[in-house]
């Protein structure tokens, strides 16, 4: 496993404060949407369809700022849209860091090269990788040729220019588990820091809605990709999350962990599911029928949801809440055996 | 199915709320149809319900915003605009994407039937 110890450290503490002032429900990681634009359309992506006046406009970064604070998550991930599109990225991701937060920067790395000037290394920023597989199924999966080869060498140039890079990869129905194994080794071939891995949702908004993966078949397909993991594997998530996804732990969806602000304001109830804005951080936390959503709510819109930004805030949560989850977590760390 | 270009008939069997609900999920320009018989083209990104008064919020069409209109001055939605989420650009890749593999497949299956010729 390859989450840093200071970025552990950071989060470790941010949860034991949290317990200490009885918290019951507190966010893990800010995703943060400063515009929904992007140069990319994938089959798979629920976020982008919007007309043309919401797609040109972005949050400025004083309301991006003011969001971070309003919520204090130790974790900011910038998705979008395409965040190296946005104009002040560069302010955004400096302020961030003089911040101390730990920022995973989600990008598709068409941008990244001609972009990587305007960042300085750091162990708060990352770069997350946008990358569903290899050659074939990646190019595949973002409907346009060509891309896997633009993002190979610009993850090549953040590595050597010292940056922490990391992976996203996000599986569809009919994904190969030996194909993705042969993804794992190339991406550590690349000297990435880590990977991370999740099922698609099922977005409305998606264009194909054929592929998403329904829970049984994402039990199957994470046991035969995660099995016997190779040591050089190294992924950047908590090790209890991956073993939910095989189907060897059963955790309840925590809605609130990743909360998602964008120029619409605070999104009900998640980073999914659109279900209406708050136009404040407490007013989301507060009024939310929360009880609506997770498995055992029964709504179907969660029905097969197995999403990091639900489940892996409950694996954290678990790690630090008991004895048992922070021994499961630290053999796992220690064995790499899933 | 996209609503697309639905001019809704408000009334005892189609609520105004309801309405709003098909709006606010709809990923296309609207025209708001104010009681006063005003009309303002714009995206409805929200409505709220669960205060004393239920609003909707939009942007504008030029991207001006956000604005505030409570169900109390709404008379109508019409989705005249564009549905974003319709999956027009993806089908046209699934299609190019599929021809390419046919000829492919005929290139390497249908061979030259006069080999030696020339």
């Amino acid at each position: 496993m390859s989450v840093p110890l200071s970025q552990m450290w950071t989060v470790a503490t941010y949860v034991l404060r949290q317990k200490v002032a009885r918290r019951k429900r507190y966010p893990f990681v800010l995703m943060l949407e400063p515009l929904f634009r992007c140069n990319l359309a994938c089959a798979g992506c629920g976020k982008i369809q919007y007309p043309a006046q919401i797609l040109k406009k972005n949050l400025s970064v004083e309301k991006c700022l003011a969001a971070v604070e309003e919520c204090g998550a130790p974790i900011v991930s910038i998705p979008g849209g395409e965040p190296l599109m946005y104009p002040e990225i560069d302010q955004l991701v400096a302020e961030l860091v003089k911040r101390k937060k730990y920022v995973y920067l989600c990008t598709n790395a068409i941008l990244l090269k001609e972009k990587l000037d305007l960042f300085t290394p750091s162990k708060y920023l990352s770069f997350s990788v946008h990358m569903d597989g290899l050659r074939e199924e990646h190019d595949e999966a973002v409907c346009r040729d060509g891309v896997y080869d633009q993002a190979v060498p610009a993850i090549r140039e953040a590595v050597k220019r010292g940056f922490r890079v990391t992976t996203n990869s996000t599986l569809f129905d009919g994904a190969s588990p030996l194909r993705m194994r042969e993804f794992f080794d190339e991406m550590m071939n690349l000297g990435v820091e880590g990977m991370m891995v999740s099922p698609g949702y099922s977005y409305s908004k998606a264009p194909d809605q054929e592929h998403f993966l329904l829970q049984s078949r994402t039990h199957e397909l994470f046991a035969k990709m995660l099995a016997n993991p190779k040591k050089r594997w190294r992924f950047n998530q908590s090790p209890l999350f991956l073993r939910f996804l095989m189907g060897k732990h059963d955790f309840e969806c925590t809605p609130w962990g990743n909360p998602t602000y964008n120029m619409f304001g605070w999104q009900r109830p998640c980073y999914l599911l659109q279900e209406g804005y708050a136009r404040t951080f407490k007013e989301l936390m507060e009024t939310t029928p929360w009880e609506n959503y997770g498995k055992k709510s029964g709504n179907d819109k969660c029905r097969d949801c197995m999403v990091h930004c639900g489940y892996e805030a409950t694996a954290v949560d678990y790690t630090f809440s008991s004895l048992k989850g922070f021994v499961e977590t630290v053999g796992v760390t220690l064995t790499g055996k899933l | 199915m996209s609503l697309e270009g639905w001019v809704p008939d408000v009334g005892d069997y189609l609520t105004l709320a309801e309405v709003v609900e098909f709006a606010f999920d709809y990923r296309g320009n609207t025209t708001i149809v104010k009681r006063d018989g005003t009309e303002i083209v714009g995206y409805i990104f929200n409505r709220n319900t669960y205060g004393s008064e239920s609003f909707i919020e939009y942007f504008d069409e030029s991207g001006e915003g956000p604005f505030t209109l409570s169900y109390s001055e709404l008379a109508n939605v019409k989705f005249t605009g564009k549905d974003t989420a319709a999956g027009n650009s993806w089908r046209a890749w699934l299609e190019r994407k599929e021809r390419e593999k046919a000829e492919r497949a005929g290139a390497v299956s249908v061979p030259d039937p006069h080999p030696h010729r020339g």
